[in-house]
């Protein structure tokens, strides 16, 4: 049987040791994390603003919050240039509310992209494909959106063989088939 | 005595804990944390497992889910994770080939712009293939002189395109008999997929037509355009009372008899569309009782002939027409649109285009009667001045109005319309008085609430605007407006502009 001094002193222990983890809970309810790029910059991004991000949202999710501080997550395909950029319209566009779901059928705007996206946005073709690829792989919705819109912009309008060209695509067509392809849409038209 | 204190002590600190906890478990019960919940933490501790929380797992059975031993949550999200895709990098030229990006990319063009995405790679042709949706508001228009060129399995492959793409819609260009013939024979499955039909510029003759809609069994929509070995007796042999919907413009043949033909034969006919220039009044009396019923649409473009007598059959016969245009109807005047305003209530669109004898009288008519018109077209009725827009401006169901070319038209009546809430579609092209915009700029400012919803005639903001490939559509006038728009007034934020979706400029 333990004496009432150390059953007394065996609660203190407990309460701090409560007390302490409560504080930590709380503390990380809005903590910075660190997100590693491929070439190993680090960038300290508030949480919320990185939970845009799908993927990270879920991977935290999966893995939970560590308990040491300095917990890094790295992205090992997207480099320090271009996950500035990410940070720099997730940050801005942090208390936009949700996209809207999408209607699968309807086509969608492309006229509608703000001007501080035009802005963010006027950068070389390189570039603006590295966006769009770590939006898609980050899962960032509305970068994704607006990023496409800018280039289905760029390429409306262009012929078959400059979309190729802009987008390096390789013309996998045979003669007969591009043709034949080429009947059965330009014999299209609006009803 | 301090036993009970002691108790106590605990009893108040966990009351206190728990407090703090129920507002974290809200919280954290949106990540399942693999370390477990804080309230599991937290009672791994009370339970005396030593800050070792392996300690814990001798845990009563009732509660599992609360008291996992570490191992097994560790797993449990290794099936969570299984569940969900995991994040996968794709490299430019894979999220040129992935079908769940392509599929999302396509959608930010029109159909008509789809069909050079399709021309790109096999890959992007296959994806834009299967989805039927990519597709609709197109319709396939086969040039028959360059068909006939084609081999047998070309075409038998063209039309399964067309299948596939979901199409239920064909025009024929430019057929003759042998082509309708050829059509019949090498593409059967259209008589059950096939439901409209047109023919532009055929010569086909009244059995090319005839064999064409004994094939189409589920056609129930047809226009003939330009096909002028059709008679008027072809129409009473092959008209079929599945069709609702009907167009016959430009065919020299068609006069008084085939809209006898279209009376009779078509009990079901939902639209009519006629463009014909010997038409007259008593054609307009053939409708039966039962069309009365059905037929809600009727378009007669550019029917010289006919005149206010024709008006009277018009809503003698067909009483329930919600659409109704009389474009091009040049010798309609006002007595005929006050018979149009008394007797047809359930209009809900109106085109008087072209008919330049009506005047303000008329608009007066449709302003105290046609309650529930949504669109009115007024193009190049070079009468109308101030004051009848002045009576159209207390139309408050109207949502479109089209008052292209109306010469006399000055900014005191645009002020009228500014005041119309419901008004989505305001057209003004080629209206020149004001070209400047006088003072219209002024009330566009000063008006802002009430122009809420008013599409301009431009899209999206100026500055895209002007690198548009169709700003052809935008005249010298709309484009001050633009300009104006740009200087940015205090009055209007540049980002209210912007969110109003603005339409089509038709010049």
């Amino acid at each position: 049987m333990p004496t009432l001094g150390t059953y007394k002193l065996q609660v203190q222990e407990k309460l701090l040791q409560v007390a302490r983890l409560v504080n930590k809970c709380f503390k990380t309810q809005m903590p910075n994390i660190k997100l590693q790029s491929s070439d190993g910059e680090t960038f300290e991004v508030d949480v919320e603003i990185a939970k845009c991000s799908v993927t990270i949202k879920t991977m935290l999710e999966d893995l939970g919050m560590d308990d040491e501080e300095e917990e890094v997550v790295p992205l090992p395909n997207v480099n320090s240039a271009i996950l500035r950029k990410v940070i720099q319209w997730a940050t801005y566009h942090k208390d936009d509310p949700p996209p809207p779901e999408d209607d699968e059928n309807k086509e969608k705007r492309t006229d509608d992209i703000s001007s501080w996206d035009a802005d963010f946005l006027k950068v070389d073709q390189g570039t603006l494909f590295e966006l769009i690829l770590a939006a898609n792989y980050l899962d960032i919705k509305g970068l994704l959106d607006v990023t496409c819109k800018t280039v289905a912009n760029m390429i409306k309008g262009k012929a078959p063989e400059e979309i190729r060209k802009t987008f390096n695509i390789k013309n996998d067509f045979t003669a007969s088939e591009e043709e034949q392809v080429r009947k059965e849409n330009e014999w299209c038209e609006e009803k | 005595m301090s036993s009970i204190s002691a108790q106590g002590v605990v009893e108040r600190a966990s009351a206190e804990l728990s407090k703090r906890i129920n507002g974290l478990g809200l919280r954290s019960g949106k990540h399942h944390s693999t370390k477990g919940s804080v309230m599991e933490r937290v009672t791994n501790v009370f339970c005396g497992g030593g800050g070792n929380s392996a300690a814990a797992v001798a845990a009563p059975p009732e509660k599992p889910s609360r008291l996992l031993p570490s191992k097994s949550t560790k797993n449990s999200s290794v099936v969570a994770k299984k569940q969900r895709p995991a994040p996968s990098y794709l490299s430019w030229d894979q999220l040129m080939a992935d079908e769940r990006f392509l599929t999302r990319f396509f959608l930010y063009f029109s159909a008509c712009e789809r069909c050079v995405l399709a021309q790109v790679c096999t890959r992007w042709r296959d994806v834009l293939y299967k989805s039927p949706r990519y597709w609709s508001g197109l319709m396939p228009v086969l040039q028959c002189r360059e068909m006939r060129d084609s081999q047998g399995n070309e075409k038998a492959r063209l039309y399964s395109s067309l299948l596939r793409r979901g199409f239920h819609s064909l025009c024929l260009m430019g057929a003759s008999d042998e082509d309708a013939l050829d059509l019949v024979n090498t593409f059967p499955l259209a008589s059950k997929h096939i439901h409209t039909l047109s023919l532009r510029c055929s010569s086909i003759s009244d059995r090319g037509l005839e064999s064409l809609l004994d094939h189409l069994q589920a056609l129930y929509e047809l226009e003939l355009a330009g096909c002028n070995e059709i008679t008027e007796a072809g129409l009473w042999a092959c008209l079929n009372p599945r069709i609702v919907s009907l167009t016959l413009t430009d065919c020299i043949n068609v006069a008084d008899e085939a809209v006898g033909a279209v009376a009779q034969l078509l009990p079901a006919l939902y639209e009519f569309s006629l463009q014909a220039y010997h038409v007259t009044d008593a054609a307009l009396g053939y409708f039966s009782p039962k069309q009365s019923n059905s037929l809600n649409v009727l378009r007669l473009h550019s029917c010289w002939e006919i005149t206010n007598h024709g008006v009277v059959n018009i809503v003698h016969s067909l009483p329930n027409l919600t659409v109704l245009s009389l474009s091009g109807c040049s010798k309609i005047t006002d007595d005929g649109v006050e018979l149009i305003a008394e007797n047809l209530q359930k209009l809900r669109s109106l085109d008087l285009s072209w008919c330049p004898r009506i005047t303000d009288a008329a608009l007066e008519y449709i302003a105290c009667d046609l309650n529930q018109l949504e669109e009115l077209t007024l193009d190049r009725c070079v009468h109308i001045t101030d004051i009848g827009i002045g009576y159209i401006s207390t139309m408050l169901s109207l949502a479109s109005l089209y008052l292209r070319w109306c010469s006399q038209i000055r900014d005191f009546g645009l002020q009228h319309l500014c005041g119309m809430r419901n008004l989505q579609i305001l057209s003004l092209a080629g209206s020149y008085s004001f070209v400047y915009f006088g003072g219209w700029h002024l009330q566009l400012f000063h008006c802002r609430l009430s122009l809420d919803n008013i599409q301009w005639s431009i899209k999206s903001d100026p500055a895209s605007a002007y690198e548009r490939t169709r700003t052809n559509e935008l005249s010298g006038g709309v484009k001050r407006v633009i300009r104006l728009l740009e200087g940015t007034p205090p009055a209007l934020p540049r980002d209210r502009i912007k969110t109003h979706s603005l339409s089509t400029c038709y010049i």
